[in-house]
């Protein structure tokens, strides 16, 4: 993935632009286009992601064309990918609203079940959003094209530990406290 | 109580700095209104109608002595030299300048203190019974449960955005002092007949619009398990608690709609593919907790001796109503009044706070407690002390005797200070306070809860008051609704409960102390001896009290049924529910 730096306007501090984040902070060009839902569109050699009802329809009907991921939107249940992982180059959670949270449990779901390719947040993604959704399992990010690019990077690393377990970290802070513990006693 | 180790203190200082800076770029313009309000209320940080309020948690309620005097520091130099307690084990401050709220925050932080999830669509400061780890008749110590679970639910990745606020109330004792029936997770913690830890989990209850008493969804479950258990409970909620409309959003609703039986289901569908998993508690875990709520050194020569016999008649009814049984001999808790006559229930001064923070030394271990009546207690105060801290508790005006009675009352903040309410609380509460000051008669009148909340969000608990009221708009004037025979659990041995019911159409600010003048008449000539004011309700029912009340003249005028008018908590700038 090509490192870019998208212009910024005049004066302004770089923006996110559209682009992709991943959670090791990099940033690339999005290359994958999303189709809405209710948007009419034809099956091309460009990545996409089609919302879950289309592609499940495509799936069925045996024309899911290569370039094919699927994005899932708040009241979607994860579990319709259960059988599908292995296939699927790319899922993404869609946030129209940065408070509706919906999209948190979906994720953890999906990692749950096993899911373990990429997994992207799209839709209204925030800067303070981004540390909560590399908890549950998100490692690439779509922030709203105002953003910060920098800030968000940084949001990134915002905390240093957690209490508790998470997609990102099943271990919750108690045990790996115990553990330090029994490593300076010796015991 | 807990003392945070390095992790915790560079936790709570990283979410200052997280503040700090989303403050900053919200003054300059990179944050919009909208975004920034969800990430102050996080914070606690609310607009108010004078001045934003910031409301820091009090976790189940616990202070040092140390906090206690940061608290005060804090009123003097960023407020107007006092503070209010709430009914959530929080404090507030209402006069607070937005541009200084971080550094409020980092000086909170020294003293391991923070306003975090205090608000916002979040799993909220937990909370417990003010006489945890001293009462007589507890089954077991909630304190070490409630720290593992503030712990847990701090900064949840996962549940950070809920459908709506999240309260969890956590009760170890045979009364319910935490109102756990109330809350959206209600907690019981019980020691099986093998002796084994557990809980018996509610969920489901709350105030407000809906009042609903919490459904037991898991008879019982092993203390190792409440993590895992909560995470599923709020996993099904945060997926399916309804977001289209905020009146329905709370998980009473869900639990509702569904039913008690199929949303326990669902939760354990969840449940069994988490069960034993990492999150599972372990005893290290709760033995390293618990060594940090093992009793003070108590004094085994503590004299013991009935508080009663000593001194005068003053000091006795104070006693009488101020002073709790404890579990170590020699020793008694002490509830400090927040309500006397005049003052905003819950307010102290900042000279109030670092007195009683001295006071908690002088008659203690340096620790106090906040309670959900919005008082102040002593945990520790040897017998042979009393009188001494009654002598020094009258010289700062926190020995009004009048715990638990009349004028011992509960109220919000009300339309002075809440841009949500539809009517004032607080003058309510200063003219029923004045017209029964009379300390003979309160303490004939006896026990008695009355609750006050200035709209229907009840943040003054009006539903489970023994008599409640709630102001109402109609048609841009200040009403009052009255209910009767709600109790939260409390004052129960049994921690019985209920839903007040309403008696009939509201008064107007001005007959409110006749109202509650006739609904004492009726009690005084309906009770038995040694009843209660609630147990005369709950024997006779509301019938008798509600003729007595519109009979002839409080009602000179017609009055058409109550048409309660919410445009006011519908107008999209007064969002800011105060709960």
């Amino acid at each position: 993935m090509s490192q870019t730096q998208t212009p910024a306007p005049s004066g302004q501090a770089p923006v996110a632009g559209g682009r992709v984040l991943s959670a090791d902070g990099s940033w690339a060009d999005n290359t994958w286009h999303v189709v809405r839902e209710g948007e009419a569109s034809e099956a091309t050699d460009t990545p996409t992601l089609w919302p879950l009802v289309q592609w499940l329809e495509r799936k069925a009907q045996g024309t899911l064309p290569a370039n094919a991921g699927v994005w899932l939107a708040p009241a979607d249940d994860p579990a319709a990918l259960n059988a599908d992982f292995a296939r699927l180059p790319l899922v993404a959670v869609d946030f129209p609203r940065f408070f509706d949270g919906r999209g948190y449990s979906t994720a953890s779901l999906l990692r749950r079940h096993g899911y373990t390719g990429e997994l992207r947040a799209i839709g209204e993604v925030l800067i303070d959003q981004i540390f909560h959704l590399k908890r549950v399992g998100f490692d690439s990010f779509v922030p709203r094209e105002d953003q910060n690019a920098a800030h968000a990077t940084a949001a990134l690393q915002r905390y240093s530990e957690t209490y508790q377990g998470a997609t990102d970290n099943p271990v919750p802070l108690f045990r790996r406290r115990a553990a330090s513990l029994r490593t300076a006693t010796g015991s | 109580m807990y003392r945070y180790d390095t992790i915790d203190r560079q936790l709570v200082n990283e979410r200052v700095a997280e503040y700090r800076d989303q403050l900053q770029r919200f003054l300059a313009g990179e944050l919009s209104e909208e975004e920034f309000m969800h990430l102050r209320l996080r914070n606690g940080l609310y607009r108010q109608r004078h001045a934003p309020m910031l409301r820091i948690a009090i976790p189940y309620g616990l202070l040092s002595s140390t906090q206690l005097r940061r608290l005060a520091h804090i009123a003097r130099r960023y407020d107007r030299g006092y503070g209010h307690f709430t009914t959530r084990q929080n404090i507030q401050f209402n006069w607070i300048k937005l541009e200084e709220t971080a550094d409020i925050l980092a000086e909170l932080a020294e003293v391991e203190m923070h306003a975090i999830q205090t608000s916002g669509n979040c799993v909220r400061n937990i909370t417990s019974d003010e006489f945890a780890g001293i009462a007589p008749d507890e089954l077991v110590d909630p304190r070490p449960l409630a720290e593992i679970l503030r712990q847990w639910s701090t900064f949840h990745p996962e549940f950070n955005w809920l459908p709506r606020k999240f309260k969890i109330a956590i009760n170890g004792a045979k009364e319910d002092r935490a109102a756990v029936a109330f809350h959206d997770i209600g907690l019981h913690v019980l020691r099986g007949p093998d002796g084994q830890l557990g809980f018996r989990v509610l969920a489901g209850g709350g105030m407000g619009r809906t009042p609903a008493i919490g459904a037991v969804i898991r008879e019982w479950l092993p203390w190792q398990h409440v993590l895992t258990y909560v995470e599923s409970i709020l996993r099904v909620y945060n997926r399916y608690g309804r977001r289209d409309n905020k009146f329905k959003a709370r998980i009473k609703i869900l639990v509702k709609a569904l039913g008690a039986q199929e949303f326990a289901r669902q939760v354990e569908e969840d449940f069994a593919q988490i069960i034993d998993g990492p999150s599972t508690l372990t005893q290290e875990e709760f033995d390293r907790v618990s060594a940090f709520f093992v009793p003070p050194p108590y004094d085994p020569q503590a004299p013991e001796v009935d508080p009663e016999t000593v001194g005068d008649k003053a000091f006795a009814r104070w006693a009488q109503r101020s002073v709790r049984a404890h579990k170590t001999p020699g020793y008694r808790s002490v509830v400090l009044s927040l309500k006397p006559t005049g003052i905003a229930p819950g307010d102290a001064t900042a000279e109030q706070m670092d007195a009683v923070a001295e006071f908690s030394e002088r008659f203690g271990f340096g620790q106090l407690r906040v309670t959900h009546e919005q008082n102040l207690v002593l945990p520790d105060v040897r017998c042979d002390q009393l009188h001494a801290l009654w002598q020094a508790a009258r010289q700062v005006g926190l020995a009004t005797p009048n715990i638990g009675l009349l004028t011992d009352l509960i109220a919000c903040p009300g339309g002075d200070f809440c841009a949500l309410a539809n009517a004032k609380s607080l003058p309510i509460a200063h003219s029923i306070q004045a017209r029964f000051d009379d300390l003979d008669y309160q303490h004939d009148i006896g026990e008695l809860d009355i609750n006050i909340s200035g709209c229907i969000n009840s943040c003054g608990h009006h539903h489970v008051g023994h008599i409640g009221i709630l102001g109402v708009d109609k048609d841009g004037e200040e009403w009052y609704q009255v209910s009767l025979g709600g109790a939260d659990g409390s004052g129960a041995a049994d921690g019985r409960n209920a839903i007040g019911k309403v008696i009939g159409p509201s008064f107007t600010a001005t007959e409110m102390p006749d109202v509650m003048g006739r609904l004492l008449e009726t009690y005084v000539r309906e009770r038995i001896e040694g009843e209660r004011f609630i147990d005369t309700v709950l024997r006779i029912g509301i019938a008798p009290f509600k003729d007595h009340v519109y009979q002839g003249s409080i009602h000179a005028h017609e009055r058409a049924p109550d048409r309660v008018n919410d445009t006011r908590a519908a107008t999209p700038k007064r969002q800011e529910v105060m709960t």
